[in-house]
């Protein structure tokens, strides 16, 4: 089916955090008691808790003393997934249809690869020590429905969709930079920004760390071809020069 | 005097070179497990989740019956002489159908110092590096380091793999007879003279 994603647009949000309530709602996430910072930016971070929340990005200026940004913090589904790629447990970490990056906790091996590789600090860890995180409701949208954080957002600052029509349609509409199109083979959660990515507190140019790129490329198949080197090395001296002779053998001559 | 065996290594020798051995082919078993989603080694374990365990545990024996190596041999391979030199440079005299002219020999061969240098430095490196990411704390602070840490586990891995095939074969098919000395212990006069001159001579044989 075709890729679906996540449409985040700042400016139409208006920082009421419903979809941070409607997510801990649907996926039955405790509260957590947090501290007064100075900020409705509430909880301070992302956590086994918390799978998606609102930055708050203040920007005063003299032309808008009062400019304040509202950006959805979450999974963003990665098309080249940092997490799966470093994940040593088969099906900890899956692609569902829809092309969402979910986990299954009964496979997770608590070893927190992942939270090295990714590029966004996503992932977190709960009480028992397994993987938690935004998975795109996986168990909505698999029957069709819409993520509980897009379906409660009262301004369409999160939009739920076919992922070429939301590019379609943030493009339409203008937007001066449509973030996550391209990085990481696409992004499923793609931003809708009228400034520079930095200014929202994204990264320019996301990426999957170079050790663990390197890793995949190069010492996962070496670790096979080395072995495999080595042995057809060994077959040939065998054949090419035989075991080693010292003068004991001369009376054998 | 052709039957007349003496004893290169000692009991305790033999129990930690199979302690490490034993333990590297679990470790390498599993971490193919681990690298390649190999579902089969995984059940073989009893599941990932225990094979980890297993897998962390089993490095611990092999850090300590590594680190029991050093007292006697770190010493012996250091002690790198103009012989060693001259041996390695005629490749030990293996790439030659003919019989074997080399440089006389300690307790242990060039080739072999080298190994186990090798093999120390990379199993030390991969002991640490597996600690760090096996405890490693949860925030994304300590990224830069379980990053490096898994990045030398694995590249550590990697060479100390081929080092180990090299090993085997040579302990094995390319040395008829050196084998035993990880069995039994012992090896015949003769066939120490030959190969480890230095030593024999300095062990009063």
């Amino acid at each position: 089916m075709a890729r679906m994603s996540i449409l985040v647009s700042p400016e139409l949000c208006i920082g009421c955090r419903g979809c941070q309530t409607a997510c801990k709602e649907w996926n039955q996430l405790e509260g957590e008691k947090t501290e007064n910072r100075g900020s409705t930016e509430n909880p301070p971070d992302l956590s086994t808790n918390t799978f998606n929340k609102i930055r708050y990005v203040e920007l005063p200026s003299e032309k808008n003393p009062t400019r304040l940004l509202f950006v959805s913090q979450r999974c963003m589904h990665c098309g080249d997934a940092g997490c799966m790629k470093i994940c040593p447990a088969p099906g900890a970490l899956f692609r569902t249809e829809e092309g969402a990056v979910a986990f299954d906790k009964d496979k997770c091996i608590g070893c927190r690869l992942c939270v090295t590789a990714c590029p966004f600090d996503v992932p977190r860890y709960d009480a028992k020590n397994k993987i938690s995180k935004c998975h795109l409701c996986a168990d909505r949208i698999s029957q069709g429905l819409v993520p509980a954080c897009a379906k409660t957002c009262p301004t369409g600052a999160l939009r739920y969709g076919d992922r070429n029509e939301l590019l379609g349609l943030a493009k339409k509409a203008g937007y001066a930079k449509v973030y996550g199109e391209k990085d990481l083979e696409g992004l499923g959660a793609v931003y809708a920004f009228t400034d520079a990515p930095k200014i929202y507190g994204m990264d320019e140019s996301p990426g999957i760390p170079e050790a663990v790129v390197f890793w995949d490329n190069v010492l996962k198949p070496l670790s096979y071809l080395g072995l495999a080197g080595v042995a057809a090395a060994a077959v040939f001296h065998y054949v090419a020069f035989g075991p080693k002779k010292y003068e004991e053998e001369k009376k054998d001559e | 005097m052709n039957n007349n065996m003496i004893r290169k290594v000692t009991g305790s020798e033999i129990l930690i070179h199979w302690t490490l051995a034993i333990s590297f082919f679990i470790l390498v078993i599993s971490g193919f497990g681990f690298l390649f989603h190999m579902e089969s080694i995984g059940s073989a374990f009893g599941g990932f989740d225990q094979m980890r365990d297993i897998h962390n545990w089993v490095g611990v024996v092999f850090a300590v019956a590594l680190f029991l190596t050093a007292f006697h041999y770190l010493p012996v391979a250091l002690r790198f002489t103009s012989d060693d030199k001259a041996w390695l440079l005629q490749g030990g005299g293996y790439f030659s159908r003919k019989k074997a002219h080399v440089p006389p020999q300690d307790e242990i061969n060039a080739a072999q110092k080298l190994l186990y240098l090798l093999v120390l430095l990379l199993g030390t490196a991969i002991s640490v590096t597996g600690i760090v990411i096996w405890l490693r704390p949860g925030m994304a602070a300590a990224n830069k380091l379980v990053l490096f840490s898994f990045l030398v586990h694995n590249i550590s891995f990697d060479i100390f793999l081929m080092a180990i095939v090299a090993h085997i074969y040579f302990a094995t098919l390319a040395n008829p007879g050196t084998l035993r000395i990880m069995i039994s212990g012992t090896v015949p006069l003769e066939w120490a003279r030959k190969r480890h001159a230095k030593w024999v001579q300095k062990m009063g044989y």
